[in-house]
């Protein structure tokens, strides 16, 4: 199960995700992402209420990443906290993604 | 389009003599393993995290070798971890490569040629009739390896089991694989198969050198 909103903030899209980042719910992710990418020059992926990330969840934001560097788009990842964050940490995301502890706005 | 299993498994054949290389030994039935798993997952058959694995879709396949595996995965729920779903796989010491190179030959890829050394000793050799899907193959792992791009997830996969198998240096110079060390090993670190087939390979590396003081 998963949630997702959009709010403007100061230039920024932020992708407020709530909820499982997993194979049910990954190509949602992904659209949402995407779709948010394509219509703003800055999109900011909130994680500070998504509690469980899966490989399939992690891969679904790497292709936003891809897709954000593909249209020479901001993209940041926000706010991973707990499980998540170990998760992120453990697969060197922050290699390829830009992670940051707050909202950029 | 090729499965992963396949797509390594073309990338092992030596183009000039159609002989199959495989420079890590028994390290490469682990990463064919890898490979394996890495198709059902973009196949959306099963998930992971950064320990367990689990099935999400029990519709059987076109692809007979995902359907066995599947079928094993659901008579076994007790092994949950993906290190121990890819040392299970291994056991099974299926011919994984043997079904790939079948395939890739009925795919018009490849062509098996049967041959005898000595008179006696049987010798098969797999010459590239379409060379098209394995120049396909290289040119991704280029990309991926030496610019500093996101890659496909494909071909994020494609990297780490080709490094597992030891055959990027087929497809990029020593000194290439040196300067770009570090981004390969960031490739190889995104996903939990590929990580847990490098420990499967390096528990493997580990009992095979103590295995001569067993001995003594």
């Amino acid at each position: 199960m998963i949630q997702i909103a959009e709010q403007i903030r100061s230039g920024w899209c932020v992708v407020e995700i709530r909820g499982r980042a997993d194979a049910e719910t990954a190509e949602e992710l992904e659209r949402a992402l995407r779709s948010a990418i394509g219509q703003h020059p800055k999109v900011a992926a909130d994680f500070v209420a998504v509690d469980y990330i899966s490989s399939a969840g992690l891969r679904a934001v790497l292709q936003a990443g891809r897709a954000a560097q593909e249209r020479q788009a901001e993209f940041t990842v926000c706010r991973v906290r707990g499980p998540v964050k170990k998760v992120f940490e453990v697969s060197g995301m922050h290699h390829v993604l830009r992670i940051e502890e707050d909202l950029p706005c | 389009m090729l499965s992963m299993l396949e797509e390594v498994v073309l990338l092992a054949v030596d183009e000039k003599t159609g002989h199959l290389e495989s420079p890590r030994g028994f390290g490469v039935a682990y990463a064919l393993a890898g490979a394996v798993f890495f198709d059902l997952a973009l196949a959306r058959k099963i998930d992971t995290d950064t320990d367990e694995i689990r099935i999400v879709d029990t519709n059987p396949s076109a692809n007979a070798i995902w359907n066995r595996v599947l079928d094993e995965m659901r008579r076994r729920p007790e092994i949950r971890t993906v290190r121990d779903w890819i040392e299970a796989l291994f056991r099974r010491n299926d011919d994984l490569e043997g079904e790939a190179l079948a395939s890739l030959i009925a795919q018009g890829i490849l062509r098996l040629e049967k041959s005898k050394r000595l008179w006696i000793i049987d010798v098969e050799r797999f010459p590239i009739v379409n060379d098209r899907p394995r120049k396909h193959v290289k040119a991704r792992l280029a990309q991926a390896i030496l610019t500093n791009e996101i890659p496909d997830t494909r071909d994020i996969m494609l990297v780490s089991i080709a490094e597992a198998c030891g055959l990027l240096p087929y497809v990029l110079s020593e000194p290439q694989l040196e300067a770009r060390r570090e981004r390969i090993q960031v490739l190889c670190n995104l996903e939990t198969i590929s990580r847990k087939v490098a420990d499967a390979i390096g528990g493997l590396d580990a009992t095979l050198r103590q295995a001569p003081l067993r001995l003594s």
